[in-house]
């Protein structure tokens, strides 16, 4: 089902939610990341590229309280969220948090996940070519994953609906949207530009000596996993009160498989202590492990991990070189 | 061997199926008694949990102390009636865990990972050879046989620890040397202290000493990386398979639910696909 | 003596004996214990506070079981001081980075004599000179909290935590890894000598959130890539004296190698930036 919206009414739409509801979306700033989107700060979003941060940390928070404790009595937290709008992700974000489902929504029933996904609607934006040089989501088929999907024609915007809660959402402001009767095709979803990844399977080239080339270039700081939409690596960590040791909470926090605590275990020994070993880890759970455990590649070709390298480690190139 | 990992594979699903089913934060430790406190070694020691639970030798738990931690502990028991976990300290939890009295509640939850495949072995002869506190969940398998002995022919033991004070399960142990094949030794023993009939050498020196043959055996591994090498090396020499061997894996853990990714192997989870692996399972995957 | 493990065995128990003590620094990172004001009676009930010279009249000169020492040993006085407080204690923390790292004053290793031989007291007899080094190069230091200052819920932290009957792992992963969670701009895009990269994290990047590049005061760490950092500013344009002095300013003893990689890292990065 396709719908049409006129350009300045995308505003009414969207101001209507942010009276009502909680709206998120990008907003520009010193650099572009997704944020509650208050009524007058509609008119700010940002749409001309993709967000430097991702949307990850709605969904997956880098501070959870997973139970508080006292001395051995445990309190789960209560989660509410309340509902959610989520617009400007684009085709690489919506894939990502889909990816993100796959983990804490199959794999385990993971409640503070869910509680902050429950209430969400997913409102895309497609690009119509890559916003930025370091995208590469075109080899790695993305799939339709949204509740509505915007695509931007200039005078208005043509809405695709792609899941019941979107059919919900147009019902609900049926005024703005006009029912256009034509489909789009995979062909203009195609996001031009953003074809650079060439191998789609990199098993066999885990010893390569091109990897070097990536290796020599990194710091081991983090910021890949950090600014990626998909990494899901997490840990536990227990913290007590001053006022009373006994009592206190369990945190998840982010986690990065770049540095070396993360596969530190008591005794001191590190398992993964090369940074190549490492720097590798990370391109293979992307692009191998997820695959075969899940059936898609993890990463969903946004680029960001390149963007935000303090020396733009290029992996895409270093695997397209490769022979 | 092709049916069989097949089977185990329609397994692991259901046991995934399994996690779906239930509702329940499964973040959240549950409280069970402590029955007993052992102290085994000067650095380890044995507690038993009034926990009922249906699991396989080889499989494990994690223990909560909260303000502290959590730890994944692998299960040494095999019974119906209760959980016993054998406790090396070496980090904060155990460290702290060290101080535990019979009738405390210890926080807990699991069982965890895949254990040793029993009933896909029934009909053959087992050889165990453990190191150290690698012995803990090899003692699941020796408590399995002992309630299913006829479904297995000889077992050997082989059981390496680094002085004569470091012997796990002294209580056991003269039980199972009635029962079973058993070689115990020691790497020193400078007071020439011959508790336990042990010799002085290492366990890959009593294996290759020892007569064998691949023939209708398994073996199972569990110990120092550095032992786990040197072990395979002359089980291979002896014309052992690599699918008759099964070892398993350390690795640092939060979520023992597949999900955290910090005890990941190449793309194998140790908490979920693991900790016990077929030897050809994961040899080509070395430590990333 | 008391060994480590038996009182953390029974921490739960006893209170333990903590001192605080500062010797040649500027007091900043004992203030920040004080800082946790809504925090301090609490800890002041969780602890017995034996010493804490600082702001205590009495100060009890016995057997401790934690002590905190600010500063780094610069004179003889300093050096007796430290050796006597590593006797009489069981745990010794190093607080801050001057006790950590050497921190500025430390610096004074990398100039020549003639730079700073009239400002010394000559007059006062007492201080003997001591090539200022940080603490755990005269004696065993079980712990450090780093930083300048120190973060101050650390310091709180890390009590909690041995109350409990744990030593925190000190955070060895770089700056950025906290910075980027912070939703930061990378100051080394920016231009700026940023050494967040190969610096020891912990601080909850709190430089780089007010806009300052991280100068290192956290002391290097576990794995850091000197030689790229090297590379990565002189192609932001910073020249090699430069290089050298700002990885001195906090960290210079803890980079003793830092002179020949400047040597052996000839070329910039080959970085694509844009």
């Amino acid at each position: 089902m396709v719908y049409r919206i006129k350009r300045d009414e995308l505003n009414i739409f969207l101001e209507g939610f942010a009276r009502k509801n909680q709206l998120v979306a990008p907003l520009k700033g010193k650099l572009a990341k997704f944020e509650l989107v208050k009524e007058e700060q509609v008119k700010d979003i940002y749409l001309e590229k993709n967000t430097y941060f991702p949307a990850k940390e709605f969904f997956f928070k880098k501070n959870e309280t997973v139970f508080t404790f006292k001395d051995n009595k445990i309190q789960e937290p209560k989660l509410e969220t309340p509902k959610r709008i989520f617009f400007g992700l684009r085709r690489c974000d919506l894939n990502a948090v889909k990816h993100q489902d796959k983990v804490f929504m199959e794999q385990i029933k993971d409640p503070y996940y869910m509680a902050a996904r429950e209430n969400s609607y997913l409102l895309g934006f497609h690009c119509w070519e890559a916003p930025s040089k370091y995208c590469f989501c075109g080899t790695l088929n993305l799939a339709d994953y949204y509740d509505l999907m915007f695509y931007d024609k200039k005078d208005y915007f043509l809405v695709e609906v792609g899941s019941d809660k979107g059919k919900e959402l147009i019902k609900e402001f049926k005024t703005l949207f006009e029912d256009i009767d034509i489909t789009i095709t995979k062909e203009e979803k195609k996001i031009k530009g953003a074809d650079r990844l060439l191998k789609d399977d990199i098993k066999g080239l885990y010893d390569h000596p091109d990897w070097q080339k990536g290796v020599n270039q990194c710091l081991s700081c983090a910021a890949c996993t950090n600014l990626c939409p998909t990494c899901y690596c997490f840990e536990l960590h227990d913290e007590t009160k001053t006022s009373n040791i006994q009592e206190g909470k369990r945190v998840r926090n982010w986690s990065s498989c770049q540095v070396l605590d993360f596969s530190r275990v008591a005794g001191e020994h590190v398992f993964r202590q090369k940074r190549e070993e490492r720097f590798k880890h990370r391109i293979y759970h992307q692009l191998e492990y997820f695959k075969e455990r899940y059936g898609v590649n993890m990463c969903v070709g946004c680029g960001r991990c390149i963007q935000g390298c303090p020396t733009r480690i290029d992996f895409v190139q270093i695997i397209n070189e490769m022979k | 061997m092709k049916e069989k990992e097949t089977t185990e594979k329609t397994s692991k699903k259901s046991s995934v199926k399994k996690n779906l089913a239930k509702k329940e934060n499964p973040y959240i430790p549950k409280p069970y008694k402590v029955l007993e406190y052992f102290r085994e070694t000067p650095d380890t020691f044995t507690i038993t949990l009034d926990m009922q639970i249906e699991h396989d030798p080889g499989q494990f738990v994690q223990v909560t102390l909260p303000g502290i931690g959590e730890s994944p502990i692998s299960i040494c028991s095999y019974s119906n009636k209760y959980v016993r976990l054998n406790i090396r300290e070496v980090g904060n939890v155990t460290k702290a865990l060290a101080n535990i009295k019979k009738g405390d509640t210890l926080l807990v939850r699991g069982p965890y990972g895949h254990g040793y495949p029993m009933k896909l072995l029934k009909g053959n002869n087992l050889i165990i050879i453990g190191g150290g506190c690698g012995v803990a969940p090899l003692r699941g398998i020796i408590d399995y046989v002992e309630k299913n002995r006829e479904d297995y022919k000889d077992v050997h033991l082989f059981l390496g620890y680094r002085s004569p004070k470091d012997i796990l399960f002294s209580r056991e142990i003269e039980e199972w040397r009635k029962q079973y094949n058993l070689s115990v030794t020691v790497d020193q023993n400078e007071k020439h202290d011959f508790c336990y009939d042990a010799k002085t050498g290492f366990v890959t020196e009593a294996l290759k000493a020892s007569n064998m043959n691949n023939e209708n055996k398994v073996v199972f591994i569990c110990g120092p990386p550095v032992m786990m090498k040197f072990v395979i090396e002359i089980l291979k020499q002896k014309g052992f398979n690599d699918d008759q061997i099964f070892i398993s894996a350390e690795r640092l853990m939060y979520c023992a639910l597949g999900v955290c990714c910090h005890c990941m192997i190449r793309g194998k989870f140790t908490c979920i696909d693991g900790p016990v692996f077929r030897y050809d399972e994961i040899k080509d995957l070395k430590n990333d | 003596m008391v060994k480590a493990k038996t009182i953390i065995k029974n921490a739960p128990k006893i209170k333990p004996k903590v001192a605080f003590y500062g010797i040649t620094g500027c007091a900043g990172c004992l203030l920040s214990v004080l800082f946790n004001e809504d925090e301090i009676l609490d800890l002041i009930e969780l602890i017995d506070l034996k010493a804490f010279p600082f702001i205590k009249e009495v100060n009890v000169e016995e057997k401790y079981d934690y002590v905190f020492i600010e500063g780094l040993v610069a004179s003889k006085e300093d050096l007796e001081e430290v050796k006597r407080l590593r006797e009489n204690a069981t745990f010794v923390v190093s607080l801050g980075a001057c006790a950590c790292t050497g921190c500025i004053p430390a610096y004074r290793n990398f100039t020549l004599k003639e730079n700073y031989e009239h400002l010394l007291y000559k007059k006062v007899e007492d201080l003997e000179d001591v090539q200022p080094t940080p603490v755990d190069m005269h004696i065993k230091v079980d712990h450090y909290i780093p930083g300048c200052p120190p973060n101050k819920k650390e310091i709180l932290t890390f009590i909690r935590s041995v109350l409990r009957g744990k030593i925190p792992i000190p955070y060895s992963s770089p700056v950025c890894v906290e910075c980027r969670q912070n939703g930061n701009e990378c100051l080394l895009d920016v231009g700026k000598p940023c050494l967040g990269p190969i610096t020891a994290g912990g601080c909850n990047s709190v430089c780089i959130n007010g806009g300052l590049e991280c100068w290192g005061c956290r002391g290097p760490s576990k794995d850091m890539n000197l030689e790229l950092m090297i590379k990565i500013l002189r192609e932001k344009g910073f020249d090699d004296k430069f290089i050298q002095d700002r990885m001195r300013t906090f960290a210079g003893l803890k980079l003793p190698m830092l002179d020949e990689v400047i040597k052996h890292t000839k070329e910039k990065v080959g970085a694509k930036n844009e």
